[in-house]
């Protein structure tokens, strides 16, 4: 499978931005992504604030934390996370070409009106009780639909572009009608999947996900893991055996994860945090993958910080789901900095990657020394911060439940760390709005896809 | 002529700005209507005399800029200030309704000359650079200094005393004007594309906004305590208007007037529409001075610095908009004020259109196809819901218990509580008993959560009341110390409170009896110290078991039974007859666990040692209450 990805011409992509509306359409996509990340953390400081002012929620009326939290959550996700995937999307299916690209900029628009749907029905009180697939009624409906249109508009811009170069071959053809073959799965998947009769396998020792579905969710991002690089560059075809490696330990693991099942099973049983294990191989084999591609010099820094995050989140992934150790942190603080250690900082700094990987020269917004430092540091220091009220919560539930002064010092250093994180993505939302602004930047990016 | 460093800096213009707003504010607004009405001519005669200063603004405001004689700026800026000093010192007289009305006039005219004049020419004042910061300081300055407390409280007399005395100092800035006739020709225009009588409209709507919300907080005495009495308040409605006034500089800057007016707009809507509410008062008194300070920089930067234009044009412009948004608009906003005492959420989005829309205008044509496609897919997505709706099953949630469960649902509770009694963990005895993963899965969907920063509820109706569970909802930290979970009292003005607890009350376990024996065999791991004993007590029961515990007061007559004072009175699950240590124990489980069937709930996360402190302490209290009574029912026999 490696040797037939490996024959897509990944250069294509990049040449496919040839004109100042298409290198405007990733940039589009960057600030759309941004400022649901910045409307995102805006809401997480109010969240952190209200666990420590609780008085706020009487100023809110009935938009209370319980409301808010989907709205948090579910824009980090469906907002921040997905949104530079669409602009890779756009970029591998040549959407962000003319005479289509100027129904990209409408695409995003749609995707995020769904959003505005979706956190004005969770704002009113209108929840699945799914966490993170908490889409009901209209927004159950709206949402699926602008991943359609999205759907819609890379299957007019393969259409339109079969002849072209960036359609060379049979490979990159089989994989791109595949992948959009796939891609038509997922708005269903979603409405689906927001059904609340619908629930995944439960750890029965726990209520949270078996050691199997962890392993599936983990594989989904290796594979995405693995998938990027061909839409974002091209390889360096000396190293393929590193690259047939990767994707022999991928398949070898989706084998085992299928082996594994989908029953109710405990974190205690040892063929369960056995093969959660088994991902620890990523750890060697991510950079050496990564390695084997030739990537823009302005990624250095992301593509440096997503591979240190992807070094630390997956064996404190591995451990925190240990017997004895998973018992001691459920339901605590301490798996809610697991979750802000994969989200912002592995997931976060990947997509920056990506981004900076589509902009080329005007990935500049993104690598201002300061922005980068205040989010890495921060994100750390508030996993630290919250592993250790998750540890002390572990040992008495009344840490959190009973305010003191040590839950309460707790939360204001993630208050405030909250706010360096804000500003950060407030800074990066900055300059991609003077990217869009200004013209010279689009043809300094123009001048930078020469990779 | 070259200007002196003193003149450069601008300070002539920043207090002569600052100066027409305190008089405006304090004097024309607040002390002459006191004085008014220290006169008894509030009632009846008030129209007339207000509608004399109205006419009178709207008069002069609209000559000045036409009217040829005496057109030395500097020397209508001294008359001007003249007058309104004059006016201050006659308003001090015993006036009749004639006079009073004479006097509004003069406020009226000398206001209306100041205010045109003073922007049709400020660019004389304003020194080298910065012009619009320093408008925004001079508003931000007048506005903080009416909110300074001292100020603020002062009696009539002393206000006008101070806004006459601030009118002489005015004359004196003005005295020389330093900017040659050639700077006030200067115009920038950089107002933006929207035609000025767009702007004017514009004004006219936020001044009209303004006056109303300010005349129905004025009259109203709840309002006016929950907004502008009190040092606090005051001093943190200076502070928003001094900032309010420097961000909507910074924004003229940057922007031109096309943001600001919309978001003033914004801070003004939202502050009438709060004004609505009881409970968005407080929020209410942080939007409204923000609108205001930053429409007011706006209103007097547009025609002396954005505005473009000869300087009688100019001139022009200012006179239609002092005459019609400031005085007709205000006019407009206070007879709404008066009429109506509400601000009607149509006409806020009456006016929103009036400002929104023209702006939006060039945005829409501009992304014409976004808006297209985007609206064609939110109709798309109305017909399919629709449509699959048809299509559904219709599930008319018709117990109390399903539709409780829809709101916790809805209410988020999922983010704070899980449902989900780990086995073999401190789990089962603070929340148990376990339930079988099939029980779980019943629920559609299950409700396990994630975090837990309150309680486990999956058996949450075996250890809490109804009673306990509805006053828990209506304020949490009256029931519950230190709970940090919000309010839902709200809930319980239609019947979504009453469904939620009949939903808790259902979560039970199938085996409760088996539970009870667990409970039965816990015993403290730690002793505490009865010192301890009493804060706990008054943190934790004694809002229920003090005769003045608000819980109690406010329940008393929900509770299954009065709870006991626990001293004095005979306790059904404390026997007197056995020893200490046994009375510390049957505490200590009461404490733990509640009492079944009763509103006594459980302090299941309270630490052992806090359990026996209590404990001990509550039997301790008893032991004394038992000896003095004994020694009392001695000594009598």
């Amino acid at each position: 499978m490696s040797q037939l990805l490996a024959e897509i011409p990944a250069s294509t992509v990049l040449q496919s931005a040839g004109s100042r509306e298409a290198h405007r359409v990733v940039a589009y996509a960057a600030w759309h992504s941004l400022a649901w990340l910045v409307f995102a953390n805006v809401v997480g400081v109010l969240l952190a604030l209200m666990l420590i002012f609780p008085a706020l929620n009487g100023w809110l009326g009935e938009w209370t934390y319980g409301r808010w939290m989907p709205v948090h959550m579910n824009l980090q996700l469906y907002g921040w996370c997905s949104l530079p995937l669409v602009a890779f999307l756009f970029k591998v299916y040549g959407a962000d070409r003319e005479p289509i690209a100027k129904w990209c900029r409408p695409a995003l628009w749609v995707w995020s009106a769904a959003l505005v749907v979706g956190s004005t029905s969770w704002l009113t009180g209108h929840a699945s009780g799914k966490l993170f697939l908490d889409w009901t009624g209209y927004a159950r409906v709206l949402f699926p639909l602008a991943l359609l249109c999205l759907w819609a508009l890379l299957a007019t811009a393969t259409m339109q572009g079969w002849r072209s170069e960036a359609f060379n071959g049979l490979a990159a053809r089989i994989t791109k009608v595949g992948g959009l073959a796939l891609l038509l799965l997922i708005p269903p998947a979603i409405y689906m999947a927001s059904n609340p009769a619908l629930y995944p396998p439960i750890n029965p020792d726990t209520g949270g996900p078996t050691g199997a579905s962890q392993l599936e969710s983990v594989l989904v991002i290796i594979v995405v893991l693995l998938l990027l690089p061909y839409g974002l560059t091209r390889s360096r075809t000396e190293q393929t055996r590193m690259r047939a490696l990767a994707w022999g330990v991928f398949v070898a693991e989706t084998l085992l994860c299928l082996a594994l099942g989908r029953g109710d099973i405990s974190h205690h049983r040892p063929t369960q945090y056995i093969s959660l294990g088994s991902l620890l191989v990523w750890l060697p084999l991510t950079p050496a993958y990564y390695s084997t591609f030739a990537w823009h010099e302005n990624t250095r820094r992301w593509r440096v910080a997503f591979l240190c995050w992807w070094c630390f989140l997956v064996p404190t992934g591995w451990c925190l789901f240990l017997p004895g150790v998973l018992d001691h942190f459920k339901f605590t603080d301490g798996l809610v900095a697991h979750s802000l250690l994969a989200m912002a900082g592995f997931v976060s700094s990947l997509l920056i990657f990506v981004m900076v990987q589509l902009l080329g020269e005007d990935g500049w917004i993104f690598n201002q020394t300061l922005s980068f430092y205040a989010w890495n540091t921060s994100v750390l220091a508030y996993v630290l911060v919250m592993l250790y009220a998750g540890w002390r919560e572990g040992n008495d539930a009344a840490f959190s439940m009973v305010p003191g002064v040590a839950r309460n010092a707790v939360y204001t250093i993630r208050l405030l760390l909250g706010v360096v994180i804000l500003l950060a993505s407030f800074d990066w939302l900055k300059d991609a709005t003077r990217l869009l602004r200004s013209p010279q930047a689009v043809t300094q990016g123009l001048a930078g896809e020469g990779i | 002529m070259p200007q002196s460093k003193t003149e450069r800096s601008g300070w002539r213009g920043v207090s002569l700005i600052a100066i027409t707003y305190v008089y405006f504010l304090i004097f024309a607004q607040f002390a002459f209507l006191k004085r008014l009405a220290a006169l008894g001519l509030a009632e009846a005669h008030l129209k007339p005399v207000m509608a004399a200063m109205a006419a009178g603004g709207m008069m002069v405001s609209l000559l000045a800029p036409r009217w040829r004689g005496f057109s030395a700026p500097e020397v209508r800026i001294r008359a001007a200030l003249l007058g309104c000093a004059a006016a201050v010192f006659l308003s001090l007289l015993p006036l009749t309704f004639a006079a009073s009305i004479a006097v509004s006039l003069l406020i009226g005219c000398s206001l209306g000359l100041l205010t045109v004049t003073l922007v049709t020419h400020l660019r004389r004042w304003l020194g080298e650079g910065s012009l619009l910061l320093k408008v925004g300081l001079g508003t931000g300055l007048g506005y903080f200094m009416c909110n300074v407390p001292t100020f603020f409280e002062a009696d009539a007399r002393a206000q006008a005393v101070a806004a006459g005395a601030l009118c002489l100092v005015g004359f004196c800035c003005a005295l020389k004007a330093p900017g040659s006739p050639a700077v006030c020709e200067e115009t920038s225009g950089q107002a933006g594309s929207t035609s000025f009588w767009l702007v004017l409209i514009g004004f006219t709507a936020l001044v009209w906004l303004d006056s109303a919300a300010f005349f129905i907080i004025q009259n109203s005495p709840g309002l006016k305590a929950g907004t502008w009495q009190g040092t606090a308040h005051l001093w943190s409605n200076g502070c928003l208007h001094f900032a309010a006034a420097l961000g909507s500089a910074w924004l003229l800057r940057r922007r031109g007037s096309t943001w600001v007016l919309p978001l003033a707009y914004g801070a003004l809507a939202a502050a009438c529409l709060l004004l609505l509410r009881a409970e968005g008062l407080v929020a209410a008194s942080v939007f409204y001075p923000i609108g205001v300070s930053l429409y007011s920089v706006a209103l007097v930067a547009y025609p002396s610095l954005l505005a473009s234009g000869s300087i009688e044009q100019r001139g022009r412009l200012a006179g239609w908009i002092y005459a019609v948004a400031g005085w007709a608009g205000s006019a407009l906003g206070i007879g709404m004020g008066q009429n109506l005492g509400a601000v009607p959420p149509l006409f806020v989005a009456a006016a929103g259109l009036l400002i929104l829309v023209p702006g939006s205008l060039a945005f829409l044509r501009r992304r014409r196809l976004e808006i297209a496609v985007t609206i064609a897919i939110l109709l798309l997505a109305f017909g399919v819901d629709k449509l699959l709706d048809g299509g559904r099953a219709v599930q008319a949630s018709d117990s109390a218990v399903e539709r409780g469960r829809t709101v916790y649902v809805h209410e988020g509770c999922i983010h704070c509580h899980s449902q989900y009694v780990r086995p073999g963990t401190r789990d089962e005895l603070m929340w148990g008993p376990v339930q079988t993963v099939a029980e779980v899965r019943r629920g559609t969907p299950p409700l396990i959560g994630n975090r837990r920063q309150g309680p486990d509820l999956s058996q949450v109706g075996s250890r809490r009341s109804a009673l306990w569970l509805k006053a828990h909802f209506e304020n949490p930290a009256e029931v519950s110390p230190a709970s940090f979970m919000p309010s839902y009292s709200s809930l319980f003005q239609d019947r979504r409170g009453d469904d939620l607890v009949a939903y808790l009350q259902s979560l039970r376990p199938t085996d409760a009896a088996q539970h009870r024996k667990d409970e039965v065999f816990w015993h403290l791991s730690a002793i505490g110290e009865s010192d301890h004993g009493q804060p706990l007590f008054h943190a934790y029961c004694a809002t229920c078991h003090e005769a003045d515990g608000p819980t109690r007061l406010r329940w008393a007559a929900s509770f299954m039974r009065l709870p006991p004072n626990l001293s004095v009175e005979a306790l059904a699950h404390v026997n007197p007859a056995d020893s200490t240590e046994e009375q510390v124990n049957q505490f200590a489980q009461i404490i733990k666990f509640g009492i079944a069937g009763t509103d006594m709930p459980g302090h299941e996360y309270l630490s052992d040692r806090d359990i026996s402190s209590l404990s001990l302490w509550l039997a301790q209290q008893r032991v004394s209450h038992s000896r003095t009574t004994n020694i009392a029912s001695g000594e009598s026999k």
